[in-house]
């Protein structure tokens, strides 16, 4: 192949450059809003700051109904924001591992066990995407209340996973479908057992495919606040997100920001990590199913 | 070899597919190995049941259940403000709704909403995909940077991108962003600047996971499609058109279906992004309206529901698309 010409270089250099600004800029827009002071939020350059503080992530941790002062004649407070941090973990946590769990073990029996008609009963779990969460918050708060789960991390427990099951039963049966079944016989023949041989051979060697899904669980989830400000009412109840929307915004604006970031930030780092993982989780589903 | 197609699926994948129904081991047919395996059968139909359970569980109770009820509720007079017994209607509320002027104006917004949403988002995906395509330096920094916008938390960065875009009186960009907004609203109406915030919000994210989608679609095409069809195309944009897009067909097609629901199921962004101001309503928002506000909840379950025979009949299309190839060699 010749060598590119010059012109077509620098056309491909400045694409790089825009689409990395394009992606980027939002985010580092509250990241610098975030490590603001008041002072500066009102006076500076709005892009750049210039003594950065991190009062507003302090303040996020104050005790609280602490009095924060007064704006105007509106009286601040302080949040209960640890409370939240710890809502949130534990509902993302428990729903990412609810979520793998249970689209393994259906994937499985589709991809591997295949009762009559597998394909249809992955079609049909693909095809609840087409009822969307947001129609359905009425009836399903019917549901949650029902189970005595209102204001209750378990009703989002048992709401999150469903937002990412099909996607992930998809991906990951077509991928334990295309499995060389030669490994998993040679095991059989071993003497192991069926459940062994899953533990032992398939499993490990899902491991992109399972990080693949796990990735989308995570973002899928932490893209909703409002089935978690439908179903979690009081304060201490809510997760970040939820908690973040109640916020007296117009008062609390680089608080806000700075709650944003913090909940973000460890998501991101944890998406980032396995960034790499999930392409190769994806394209490894997508070689053997397509 | 197995590990390698397992971790890099990208480098010559084709020779391990090789399931096949009838394996060595069980070639031996006598009269009870038959019966043997025709026993062990069904134990295995048993398990794939059991194991399907969690699944089908959690979906029929949290989707299927819910939205038995809503359909149920459609058809009735149901409503909090309601002081008699809950009357059948029929599809009364159906036949009200579409002759209802509010109902159109939400259809046809959700419509220009997704649509415009889905094609922009296509197209900075793809873009993004071949530009991360063949490698070169720093291609990982700018992979990450690409991947960003969808693994920032959306349900907080709607949040940054709400105050960024209409930001409190005192802040140093307000004025900026004020006479954007004037200047939108000034053009198009009052509200274009809020509806305008939600589309380029939905777009700055979909566009990252569609691009990383159809990277992961572009490595899962073995590179040797790719070469012989690069020696019969003459130009780069006949390349594209001839080679690129049909070879990611099924993964476009997927692409699309889930753009498109995220867009036609939206409520909670547009909600988030014009603080509730709602000007230009989309289905999602009007049904929030007709339930929450008005305590209309039999013409609010059947304006939701009209979502799902338009999502179906795209999958349905889709799935022609996406799934084909499978029927081939399965």
């Amino acid at each position: 192949m010749n060598p590119r010409p010059w012109w077509r270089k620098l056309g491909h250099g400045s694409l790089l450059v825009l689409a990395t600004v394009y992606c980027l800029f939002p985010i580092y827009f509250m990241l610098v809003q975030s490590l603001k002071s008041a002072h500066e939020d009102v006076f500076g350059n709005p892009l750049i700051v210039t003594s950065p503080t991190f009062e507003n992530f302090a303040e996020l941790f104050e005790r609280e109904g602490e009095v924060r002062g007064f704006v105007g004649r509106a009286l601040r407070r302080s949040y209960p924001f640890l409370d939240w941090l710890e809502n949130t973990i534990v509902v993302f946590t428990g729903s990412v591992a609810v979520t793998l769990v249970a689209s393994i073990l259906a994937a499985y029996a589709i991809g591997r066990l295949r009762p009559p008609g597998f394909r249809w009963w992955r079609r049909i779990i693909f095809a609840t995407y087409v009822i969307p969460h947001t129609i359905l918050f009425v009836p399903l708060y019917q549901v949650v209340i029902r189970l005595h789960l209102d204001d209750n991390l378990l009703a989002l427990l048992l709401v999150y996973p469903t937002l990412a099951l099909p996607f992930c039963v998809w991906v990951l049966s077509t991928h334990f479908q295309h499995f060389p079944r030669e490994v998993e016989e040679a095991a059989l023949i071993e003497g192991a057992s069926r459940a062994r041989a899953f533990w032992k051979i398939i499993l490990p060697m899902s491991r992109p495919v399972i990080v693949a899904s796990g990735i989308f669980t995570l973002g899928t989830i932490a893209s909703d606040f409002m089935l978690a400000s439908i179903f979690l009412l009081s304060g201490h109840n809510q997760t970040i997100p939820a908690g973040l929307a109640t916020m007296e915004v117009a008062l609390d604006e680089l608080l806000a920001v700075a709650g944003i970031n913090l909940m973000a930030i460890p998501v991101v780092i944890i998406c980032a990590v396995f960034a790499r993982g999930y392409v190769r989780g994806l394209t490894a589903a997508m070689v053997e199913g397509s | 070899m197995l590990e390698g197609a397992a971790t890099a699926p990208s480098s010559g994948v084709g020779g391990t597919r090789t399931a096949s129904p009838q394996t060595p081991l069980f070639s031996a047919r006598s009269e009870l190995s038959r019966r043997y395996r025709r026993r062990s059968r069904a134990r295995e139909i048993v398990t794939a049941y059991a194991l399907l359970t969690p699944t089908l569980l959690l979906l029929s109770l949290v989707l299927a259940y819910p939205l038995a009820w809503e359909v149920w509720i459609s058809l009735t007079n149901f409503s909090p403000l309601n002081d008699g017994p809950t009357a059948f209607v029929g599809v009364a509320n159906y036949r009200h709704l579409l002759s209802t002027e509010e109902f159109w104006r939400s259809a046809t917004v959700t419509i220009v909403y997704a649509v415009v949403t889905s094609a922009a988002k296509l197209a900075l995906g793809i873009g993004f995909a071949l530009l991360l395509a063949r490698p070169f330096r720093g291609r990982a920094l700018v992979f990450l940077a690409i991947f960003l916008p969808w693994a920032y938390p959306a349900s907080v960065s709607v949040i940054g991108w709400y105050w960024t875009l209409s930001p409190p009186i005192p802040t140093a960009y307000s004025v900026f962003m004020g006479t954007m907004k004037y200047a939108v609203d000034g053009a198009f109406g009052g509200g274009a600047w809020a509806f305008l915030s939600v589309i380029l919000f939905n777009i700055w994210r979909g566009s990252s996971f569609i691009g990383v989608f159809l990277l992961a679609g572009i490595n899962a095409i073995p590179p040797e499609l790719f070469e012989e069809a690069l020696l019969e195309s003459k130009s780069r944009w006949q390349r594209f058109w001839l080679v690129t897009v049909p070879l990611l067909k099924p993964f476009i097609a997927l692409a699309i279906f889930l753009s498109l629901t995220t867009a036609f199921a939206d409520l909670a962004n547009v909600w988030m992004l014009t603080a509730g101001r709602i000007v230009f309503p989309v289905v999602g928002t009007h049904a929030y309206w007709l339930a929450i506000k008005g305590g209309q909840y039999g013409p609010a379950a059947a304006l939701s529901l009209m979502l799902v025979p338009v999502l179906l009949a795209t999958l349905l299309v889709l799935f022609r698309i996406f799934d084909s190839p499978e029927a081939t060699h399965a």
